[in-house]
């Protein structure tokens, strides 16, 4: 996939310029040449299946992990490839699962991350109550991190990563398995960060999160950038395309499925609709309506619907997949 | 720049020893085991006052030392917050230290409280002052190579603290056995000398026999040089190990649990 030239690029100056990174794990290269910039107060969201490279991209950004190869690192116009320690005052992260120490109260993982990060005590206890108000916690200042519910550990979270204000916030999966009041707290704060200028790296699962929320969303698989767009652009690219929806009148036989969803690379959806993405709906409709009879299966509930930016990411990375699987058959 | 660093390395010094100074294994291995096989040792036997004073000495010094340095990388990457050290202003050289010199002032208090104790209760008399610094020499030169053991062991990539306490064990009891604490060197043969080479503690034992009774083996200067060796080589190879694995070891990280849930569902 083609990427366009990103406005927010022009009209900003960049915040993060990452340049041909690259991680293998053995044999596995789990990040393969990724490059992308983002631009200062922009909301970049990165979108990719399990075991895509996403963690790992961050792992490399954040100085984790060490760089290898020609892989470079600019952050603000420096470049910090050879000293990634000294520029980490600049990231502010978040984590999908807690990672304060959990037999330290809320109180005191926010005064070691303060010392760590060589902040005043006077400014760490400023902040810290400034903070732990913002994210309703102030009550809990005092509780150890271990008694706290998962969206409370995560307003924890974001407390650790805001409070040496980094210009730069990386937010891995930040609503993952929250309830909706956390994740509604979340998204308010994330928007409220963006306001004040700050640059947000963020990866998801919700593409509702990440069409609502970011500017700009790559689409990583198999450790290579697949898509670089906005979610409208994006969106944009697969208006000829829609998606065709339908129920299954009847009991369907295993032969019956099995052929059903060969037919048309049909997903299966929870609520019983089965899915599928086609480039000329009334084609594939008769084609269907063929299918169906010449097996005598009773479809009922068609439904035609506009294609959403779950569809094209799910698309993308079938392509993607299709691609590799051609390229290893040649 | 060294001053911050070193500020560092005392912050995460702190942490270690506030959090893990109550753990399970560091009670168990660092001060239960010494004291149980003190009693198991010297109950019905007739050793003299000196020798069970080196014995426990040694023994307080290997255990308590090689307590806290092997748990604290387990259990920081399954919490995932040695995640959160590393993506912060800290070097791995740091996050190493930081663990080395908690394990190394565990150790050197425990021993040295437990020693005064011991000397103030039974009398033990020393010839000078000197002698007395020799020895605090040596517990802290042990506390030291001690942390390292466990640190290197620690290089490991798993998250589960069992799977590193059953190798230091595996390690930490032979090299106790051979190292003359039960049986004096000079009672020993010729091999069983030269097999107690590959256990450090065998240098602390005779500084400390030369510190209390002048039953050395080896003379005290050779000791400290075998000592320092001992830390320089598990330093360099320690080092070395954790540089290693330390990507597998934050890729690996959170597996162990994610198992043990899913083993407890399908219970």
């Amino acid at each position: 996939m083609k990427t366009t030239q990103n406005q927010n690029l022009n009209a900003h100056p960049v915040a993060i310029n990452v340049l041909n990174l690259v991680k293998r794990f053995g044999d596995l290269i789990a990040v393969d040449d990724v490059s992308f910039k983002i631009a200062q107060g922009e909301i970049v969201g990165i979108l990719g299946p399990n075991g895509a490279g996403k963690t790992t991209i961050i792992r490399l950004l954040t100085g984790v992990f060490q760089l290898e190869n020609n892989a470079k690192i600019g952050i603000f116009g420096k470049d910090i490839t050879k000293n990634p320690s000294k520029y980490k005052k600049h990231f502010g992260i978040v984590p999908e699962i807690s990672n304060a120490f959990s037999d330290y109260s809320v109180w005191q993982n926010l005064k070691f991350s303060g010392r760590i990060y060589g902040i005043s005590k006077g400014k760490v206890e400023k902040r810290s109550k400034i903070l732990l108000t913002q994210f309703n916690l102030i009550e809990k200042m005092y509780s150890k991190t271990k008694t706290l519910s998962k969206g409370l550990k995560q307003r924890l979270n974001f407390c650790l990563a805001l409070l040496h204000e980094p210009p730069i916030l990386i937010l891995d999966e930040p609503t993952s398995g929250l309830d909706p009041i956390s994740v509604k707290l979340m998204r308010t704060q994330i928007l409220k960060l963006k306001r004040e200028g700050k640059t947000i790296l963020i990866t998801t699962h919700d593409m509702q999160e990440a069409q609502n929320m970011c500017d700009r969303i790559l689409i990583i698989n198999r450790g290579k950038i697949i898509a670089d767009e906005s979610p409208n652009t994006l969106r944009e690219q697969f208006k000829s395309t829609s998606t065709i929806l339908f129920k299954i009148g009847g009991d369907l036989s295993a032969e019956q499925e099995n052929a059903l969803l060969n037919m048309f690379n049909i997903i299966k959806e929870k609520n019983d609709y089965y899915v599928f993405s086609s480039y000329d709906t009334l084609k594939d409709i008769s084609k269907l309506h063929t299918f169906s009879k010449e097996r005598n299966i009773k479809i009922s509930d068609l439904k035609v619907r506009e294609t959403s930016l779950e569809e094209v990411f799910i698309h993308l990375i079938k392509e993607d997949l299709f691609v590799i699987k051609e390229d290893e058959e040649k | 720049m060294i001053k911050d660093s070193l500020n560092r390395i005392w912050i995460l010094c702190m942490k270690n020893v506030f959090l893990y100074i109550k753990k399970g294994p560091v009670l168990i291995f660092g001060l239960m085991f010494p004291f149980f096989m003190t009693l198991s040792w010297v109950i019905g036997r007739d050793i003299s006052v000196n020798q069970v004073f080196i014995g426990i000495i040694a023994m307080t010094s290997f255990f308590t030392a090689t307590a806290i340095s092997p748990v604290v990388l387990p259990i920081e990457t399954r919490e995932k917050s040695l995640e959160r050290i590393l993506s912060s202003p800290i070097s791995l050289n740091e996050i190493l230290l930081g663990i080395l010199f908690a394990s190394t002032l565990y150790s050197l208090i425990i021993t040295s409280i437990i020693a005064v104790i011991f000397i103030v209760m039974f009398s033990i008399a020393f010839n000078s002052l000197i002698v007395i610094l020799l020895m605090f020499l040596g517990i802290g030169l042990m506390s030291f190579l001690g942390s390292l053991l466990g640190l290197l062991v620690a290089a490991h990539p798993t998250d589960m603290t069992s799977d590193v306490m059953i190798i230091v064990n595996l390690v930490k009891f032979p090299l106790l056995f051979i190292s003359g604490i039960f049986i004096p060197l000079q009672n020993s043969s010729p091999s069983m000398i030269f097999i107690s080479f590959v256990s450090p503690i065998t240098f602390l034992t005779d500084l400390l026999r030369f510190c209390v009774d002048r039953s050395n083996f080896f003379a005290y200067s050779f000791d400290i040089i075998m000592l320092t060796l001992w830390i320089i080589v598990l330093f360099i190879v320690s080092y070395a190990l954790h540089k290693r694995t330390m990507p597998k070891r934050l890729s690996e990280a959170g597996k162990s649990k994610k198992k043990m849930m899913m083993m407890k569902k399908n219970m």
